[in-house]
């Protein structure tokens, strides 16, 4: 132990609000901080920390932490802020210092464990990592040596990193990414990617004059604590707070305007003020007259029309005229003069409008993307694009550096994952994978599912378990996962991965105008290195043998391609010593020489080497502000050596690009015999414009239009399946809202947070007063949700906070295991008996969540009985046939629950499942042309050019 | 130098990092909290709102606390915290009566008081309060109350701001930025069985989670919340343009119960110790009782039984019991924990050495030592009165009838436990007929002083009323009204129509004795269940 030294009195700090006193300890001091001992307290008795900074591992804010690591323990005993981390500045959500509670998670997996018995039957046996790599890595290695490398994926959750599987992935020669995107954020990307080849926005709240929010920013995870810190100060400032939300969450408790509409509803709200904004003329005509592709929507809708913008403005009036606040607000259950209110407010915005829209309805509904697309229509409108107080693109406030080696766009196309019948799909039509490998349309030999949960997450579990279990289907199953989960317990080998404390990555988001990146740490480790310790593997120092992914590839990698002839060696070979297996001190320190600007020269000036700078100080901002990339004029030199289209008046240069130092996904505009497009001529000036084939904002959507949806070319309202006309009230129909979320937790991560699940644990179905006056219900009684699938019984939550005819369940509750002691955490999730017989699903709860003896005697504790219900397991999959979102929201019908109903009953039909599976798979437009999709358009782990072209295609498209 | 807290309701989303934060720097156990973030829904779709109220110890100005806490465990520090020593803490839970806010629970780990304390020990070394520190939108701000020019001072003097339950006089410093009435004052919205994202604790009696004693939502009959009926009366304040509407708890943390069966069991043993000497002694000094064994040695030793009894019960419900003795080494002469330390340990070695002189033949010592006894008798009966009085928390305890009413059960008690006592040693007709006079007249007056005094008198808060009400027509009802006809009325009533029979005396008095027990309960348990928060 050190030497007791009596703590510093840090001073008062001097802010603009008068003084307070300090919020962290002095960055200098953070190898030996000294604080009274708060166990011992008052006594006073000096302990010593060393404060090692993270990145939280909850949501994808990637929030920064201090991991306080005890000098006498070597454990680590707190976590609080990291101040010097630009997008959180040293604030948290309730999960940031619950992070503790998971790294101390008495059930959590502390070794490699590998299936004994038969799948699900939940035998273990401990293995060593060197055999789990032998083994998975050998199986990988004839997969590929067999050309069978769609049968290796990864499939994974929130990523909670960036580049990384970019490097590994493609160096493995696969197309095998999934992602959970589909079943999130798939209806937002494409809403913004069809406007600006970007598919994420990122609003300027603090200095907006109008935040629009179309979802529960104020306490979800994209991006919660940064974008709220944000919100709440543009609100201070004066801007005015717009929330649209189906029922009350904590955002539209503090909204100046909430409006509750019909689901599905919010684009015919949006279209209502842009009509607003167009017939009023209080619109940035001179943005929009620049920057949108006005000339070629003349040329494809109105061809015999003059091409002026006086014509489009015409034109505008038009399209829109029947978007009435008087027709939005029957299609929205909102009163007409409310949404002329909100579209004054709009109109007012002084070309600052931050705008936001990410699950929510476009997550919702059949054509959900058009709501995020018609939200965007308002940014452009207002000229809010890209400016201080308004939304910028993600990639413009985002860096992801490149790392020092990258393998080429393969030369595949996974069709298990991009199929042909979804050509725009954002992305990976992941939560169809088990119909598909039920369809025959492919087999997995190996599966990865990486801190995911699909069985519990996605819709449609109980596909999901038929194919988890059938080995004919999935060979090998591997989980990453640091804690048990509902679909672990089907793995083949389950293999613990680190909390938030316990890994190594990089992440970087648009929390704000401005560029971060942010660096996660394994912080004990870190704290042994300062100590002088040496440290082979992370998982020395992690609590067991947990370990870290990017460790764990690397060394797969090795292990798939020992020798090197498989060409996949070279990546994961130091670029400091060649031909020796790269660290991850060279890994990440390679990229913080050589793919940060700015972080070479910050750490000089601090005398470390910017991997020191890094490790110390655990974020680095590249910028501040706003700076949007369309308005970059092309230097002189350039422009004089490009060609001009001047019809377009895009700019082409036949010079070669250099590879990116950012590798944040962008879309990649088309390649024409002029060459490579690199800018667009506006008002006569060179400027760089937008990734898009017109190099403009498009309002009108060619590749929609070109791929075979001309109907849908621009911005309109798409009548969700969950219209009111749809929905049978008098027949005790209902629109169920699935996807609302709790500022306590996240999906599958926060099970093994006592704190969280302490606050929050139930899932009780919200009902308006008035429906639950009419089926006789009253809080706390049983009621029967039945879907086209099935049906689960809930308890009823009698509220004003929801609008009539709507019912709202949250999803991050109704966790549950099959065996008494193990599987998903005890403190969240009630234990089970699960049958089947030829599809017919049926889960019952046989006890709820009850105290227990662990290590911490906090699960003696325990005083909550209930886990709430797993509602997901009964929705049938709802691809929207654009987009590939899942529509998440269920049309049901609400009944009383039978006398034979017990709390927490699920009932599912699989057969009826993969028919509805059947039903929307044909709405669907599979391609004419000889492309499976436009080349141009965002693709993570994007393929070569030549894999893009169908098997069938007669020609170019 | 003068800390205080305030919230900035303009800010707070109700995310409730503040807890977690708390939690995680301050080793909270499950169950128990030192600050949350209760909810409040009230409004009409789709004029509703929901409204957040972070609650925690207003470290107040008065803190009372403080001079409760019989060991100087809780204590004001000089910057104005409310700090509390968990290594003195006896557990004796007297501060949780005293704090009209919920602030304060028993950790499990220590058996101790704790609450939030301002996180002193980063304070003292120039950091914030995790809460503070944490919070996303910096909606908690903390700081030198002295200080014009810190921040919590600059706003403090351009905002207006509310304190909770200003009427109890204990000047809180922790202020609230619009406070919404309905969420800062407790019972303002009703309590319903279940949260918007959590199960309240369970309901009394049900053993869930292992723990008997949650205080659950308070019913005055079924299906009735109290919190809705004591709002009825208060018009929500029109903060918005939202119509107001009945408001309802949405979340809130749960909170335990935190004295048993033990104190009521205390004090009928008390009553019974007291009131034995008190009525032997003064029977047989004014020659009404004969000076017999059983109203001299025998009424000595039944006061030495039952007042180390009492003091047995008072020790079995610390959770510290070993303890105890911290009391006498370190006193807090404020508290009437201690004085009545001292007055139970005063009078039993009074009843002690009574009796050992009584048996040993020393009749004359004995009898000097009379009206000492006698003084300390009266002294152990009434001195609760006093206690309960400095539970500040438990408005229905703040009654003045309260010392008379301990002084008539104590005599009632005393006639009671002689008349049963009788049945064994047998008491000569005058004996008989004095002890069924006092113990008539005791009866009676007790029942005057229950019906027509405690229960009819209006009660001064709304949390006073609460409490009688759930006590004369909520869960508590049966057992109240139990207690007052088979406690009071009959064994009245046996006593007029027996005609002097030494059997119906004695049940008379073991009615009473029960009816005692029954009340006792209800006059601890029932100011218990009302929350303050």
């Amino acid at each position: 132990m050190t030497d007791p030294v009596n703590p510093l009195r840090l001073p008062p700090q001097e802010t603009d609000a008068g003084q307070r006193m300090q919020q962290y300890p002095p960055p200098e001091s953070w190898d030996d901080w000294v604080e009274w001992d708060q166990r011992q307290w008052p006594r006073k008795v000096p302990r010593h920390y060393m404060l090692v900074p993270t990145v939280c591992f909850n949501c994808e804010s990637a929030c920064g932490l201090l991991g306080w690591v005890d000098k006498e323990t070597l454990q680590v005993r707190k976590f609080e802020g990291n101040p010097a981390h630009p997008g959180s500045r040293g604030r948290n959500c309730a999960k940031g210092p619950a992070t503790i509670n998971q790294v101390n998670d008495p059930d959590r997996i502390l070794y490699p464990l590998k299936r004994a018995g038969g799948r699900g039957e939940g035998r273990w046996v401990r293995v060593s990592w060197e055999e789990a790599l032998a083994d998975i890595g050998g199986r990988i290695r004839r997969a590929l040596q067999e050309g069978r490398h769609e049968e290796v994926m990864y499939h994974v959750g929130r990523p909670g990193h960036d580049g990384m599987m970019e490097w590994i992935l493609p160096a493995w020669g696969l197309d095998g990414h999934n992602s959970h995107t589909n079943i999130c954020s798939a209806g937002a990307r494409a809403g913004y990617a069809f406007w600006m080849g970007f598919d994420r926005p990122s609003p300027d709240h603090a200095a907006a004059n109008v935040i629009l929010l179309i979802s529960s920013h104020l306490e979800t995870g994209h991006y919660f604590n940064p974008h709220a810190q944000r919100i709440v100060e543009g609100h201070m400032a004066g801007a005015k707070l717009i929330v649209f939300d189906t029922r009350l969450s904590n955002t539209a408790s503090r909204a100046d305007t909430w409006i509750a509409p019909w689901p599905g509803s919010e684009a015919a709200i949006l279209l209502a003020i842009a009509n607003h904004l167009v017939t009023t003329n209080r619109y940035d005509r001179d943005f929009v007259r620049r920057w949108v592709n006005w000339e070629e929507y003349l040329r494809q809708v109105h061809p015999d029309w003059p091409l002026t913008f006086e014509s489009f403005e015409t034109a505008l009036k038009s399209t829109y005229a029947k978007y009435t606040f008087e027709f939005a607000s029957r299609e929205s259950g909102v009163e007409a003069r409310i949404l002329r209110g909100i579209a004054e407010d709009v109109a007012n915005c002084g070309g600052k409008l931050a705008a936001h829209n990410w699950r929510s309805a476009a997550a919702g509904n059949l054509g959900g993307w058009q709501v995020a697309r018609c939200l965007f229509f308002l940014s452009v409108l207002t000229g809010s694009i890209g400016v201080a107080g308004g939304t910028s693109a993600n990639a413009w406030d985002k860096w992801v550096p490149r790392p020092h080696r990258m393998a080429p766009h393969v030369k595949r196309w996974n069709e298990l994952t991009w199929p042909d019948e979804y050509p725009l799909s954002y992305f990976e039509m992941s939560f169809l994978l088990p119909h598909f490998l039920k369809e025959g349309r492919g087999k997995l030999d190996v599966y990865f599912s990486r801190v995911y949960n699909p069985m519990w997450t996605n819709p449609d579990g109980f596909t999901w378990l038929e194919v988890l279990r059938d080995e004919s289907k999935i060979g090998l199953h591997v989980a990453l996962t640091p804690t048990w989960s509902e679909t672990a317990w089907w793995a083949d080998y389950v293999l613990p991965m680190g909390h938030g404390s316990e890994r190594h990555d990089l992440m970087s988001q648009e929390t704000h105008a401005g560029q971060w990146i942010a660096f996660r740490q394994p912080v004990r480790r870190v704290a042994l290195e300062r100590l002088g310790k040496k440290v082979r593997r992370t998982y020395e120092a992690n609590p067991g043998q947990v370990w870290e992914e990017a460790e764990f590839w690397v060394d797969l990698s090795w292990e798939i391609d020992p020798d090197g002839a498989l060409g996949i060696r070279q990546y994961f070979e130091s670029p400091y010593r060649p031909g020796e297996r790269i660290t991850m001190d060279e890994y990440f320190g390679w990229m913080f020489e050589n793919s940060v600007p700015g972080l070479p020269e910050a750490a000089a000036k601090e005398g470390l080497t910017p991997l020191a700078y890094m490790r110390r100080n655990g974020a680095f901002e590249i910028r501040a502000g706003a700076d949007a990339e369309f308005q970059r004029p092309i230097s002189a030199e350039e422009a004089a050596a490009a060609r001009v289209d001047e019809k377009t008046g895009i700019l082409y240069t036949s010079a070669s690009a250099s590879p990116p130092t950012n590798i944040v996904p962008a879309p990649v505009p088309v390649a024409t015999e002029l060459g490579r497009p690199i800018g667009v001529m506006i008002d006569g000036v060179p400027q760089f414009g937008f990734r898009t084939p017109s190099r403009k904002l498009e309002f009108y959507s060619s590749t929609l239009a070109e791929f075979g949806w001309p109907e849908l070319a621009v911005p309109d309202y798409v009548r969700s399946h969950v219209h009111p006309d749809s929905v049978d009230r008098g027949a005790d129909e209902f629109v169920l809202l699935s996807t609302y979320r709790l500022p306590t937790l996240i999906h599958t991560r926060s099970a093994n947070a006592k704190w969280l699940v302490e606050i929050s644990h139930s899932n009780p179905t919200w009902m308006h007063t008035s429906d639950a006056a009419r089926l006789g219900l009253a809080t706390g009684d049983l009621l029967r949700v039945r879907t086209e699938i099935g049906y689960f019984v809930d308890k009823v939550w009698v509220t004003e906070g929801i609008r009539p005819g709507v019912i709202a369940c949250s999803h991050h509750l109704g966790r549950w295991r099959l065996a008494e002691g193990e599987g998903t955490s005890r403190a969240a999730s009630a234990l089970v008996e699960l049958k089947d017989s030829d599809g017919q699903w049926d889960l019952r709860q046989r006890k709820g969540v009850a105290p227990y003896k662990s290590s911490d005697p906090d699960t003696e504790r325990i005083w909550w009985t209930d886990a709430g219900v797993h509602q997901n397991l009964t929705f049938p999959v709802q691809p929207d046939p654009v987009s590939g979102s899942h529509c998440w929201h269920q049309k049901v019908k609400v009944t009383r629950a039978d006398p034979q109903d017990r709390y927490g009953d699920i009932h599912v039909d699989t057969h009826r499942s993969h028919e509805v599976f059947k039903r929307w798979l044909a709405l669907t437009r599979p391609p004419k042309g000889g492309w499976r999709r436009p080349h141009w358009m965002l693709r993570p782990f994007r393929p070569d050019v030549e894999a893009y072209r169908r098997a069938s295609s007669k020609g170019p498209a | 130098m003068n800390h205080g807290f305030l919230i900035d309701n303009r800010k707070c989303i109700g995310c409730h990092a503040c807890s977690t934060a708390c939690k995680s720097e301050n080793e909270v156990p499950l169950g128990v909290n030192r600050t949350w973030v209760k909810y409040v829904e009230k409004g009409e779709f789709p004029d509703t709102r929901r409204y957040f109220q972070v609650t925690r110890c207003n470290h107040c100005a008065h803190p009372p606390c403080v001079p409760i806490c019989p060991t100087k465990a809780m204590y004001q520090r000089d910057d104005g915290i409310v700090e509390f020593d968990s290594q003195i803490c006896i557990g004796c839970k007297a501060c949780m009566q005293a704090c009209p806010y919920d602030a304060i629970y028993i950790d499990p780990d220590s058996g101790t008081a704790a609450k939030c304390h301002f996180c002193a020990h980063r304070t003292d070394v120039g950091l914030e309060p995790a809460c503070v520190v944490v919070c996303p939108v910096h909606a908690i701000i903390a700081g030198d109350l002295d200080d014009a020019g810190s921040e919590i001072s600059r706003l403090l003097a351009t905002q207006e701001v509310s304190v909770r339950k200003p009427e109890q006089n204990t000047r809180p410093k922790l202020f609230y930025i619009e406070a919404e009435q309905s969420a800062i004052l407790p019972m303002a919205a009703a309590q319903d069985y279940g949260h918007l994202w959590s199960q309240p604790p369970p309901a009394h009696g049900n053993s869930g989670g292992g723990h008997r004693d949650w205080r659950g939502p308070i019913q005055i009959a079924p299906g009735r919340m109290a919190g809705a009926m004591v709002s009825s009366g208060r018009p929500a304040k029109a903060a918005d343009s939202r119509k107001s509407r009945a408001p309802r708890e949405t979340y809130n943390a749960p909170h335990r119960v935190p004295w048993h069966w033990q104190v009521p069991a205390y004090l009928v043993t008390k009553a019974i110790g007291a009131g034995a000497f008190l009525v032997a002694a003064a029977g047989t000094a004014l020659g009404l009782l004969p000076s017999v064994p059983l109203f001299t040695s025998i009424a000595s030793f039944l006061a030495l039984v039952f007042v180390a009894a009492t003091v047995g019960l008072l020790v079995w419900d610390l959770d510290r019991p070993e303890r105890f003795w911290t009391i006498l080494i370190r006193p807090q002469w404020r508290s009437w924990l201690t004085r009545g330390a001292v007055i139970l340990i005063g009078f039993s070695a009074v009843v002690g050495l009574s009796w050992v002189l009584s048996i040993s033949g020393s009749v004359e010592l004995a009898g000097r030592l009379r009206w000492p006894g006698v003084l300390l008798a009266i002294l152990s009966a009434v001195y609760t009165a006093f206690l309960f009085a400095q539970a500040e928390g438990r408005d229905l305890w703040q009654s003045t009838l309260l010392p008379w009413h301990l002084f008539v059960q104590a005599v009632m008690a005393g006639a009671a436990t002689f008349s049963i006592a009788g049945l064994f040693v047998g008491l000569s007709p005058e004996a008989t007929r004095v002890l069924s006079w006092t113990l008539g007249s005791s009866l009676l007056v007790n029942l005057l002083l229950t019906a027509g005094g405690e229960f009819a008198v209006p009660h001064a808060s709304s949390v006073a009323a609460a409490a009688a009400r759930m006590i004369t027509r909520g869960r508590y009802a049966p057992c109240y009204w139990g207690s007052l006809a088979g406690g009071l009325a009959l064994p009245l009533a046996a006593i007029l129509v027996s005609g002097g029979s030494a059997g119906a005396l004695a049940a008379a008095g073991a009615l009473s004795l029960a009816g005692l027990f029954a009340y006792e309960w209800v006059f601890v348990m029932a100011p218990q269940q009302i929350p303050n928060s």
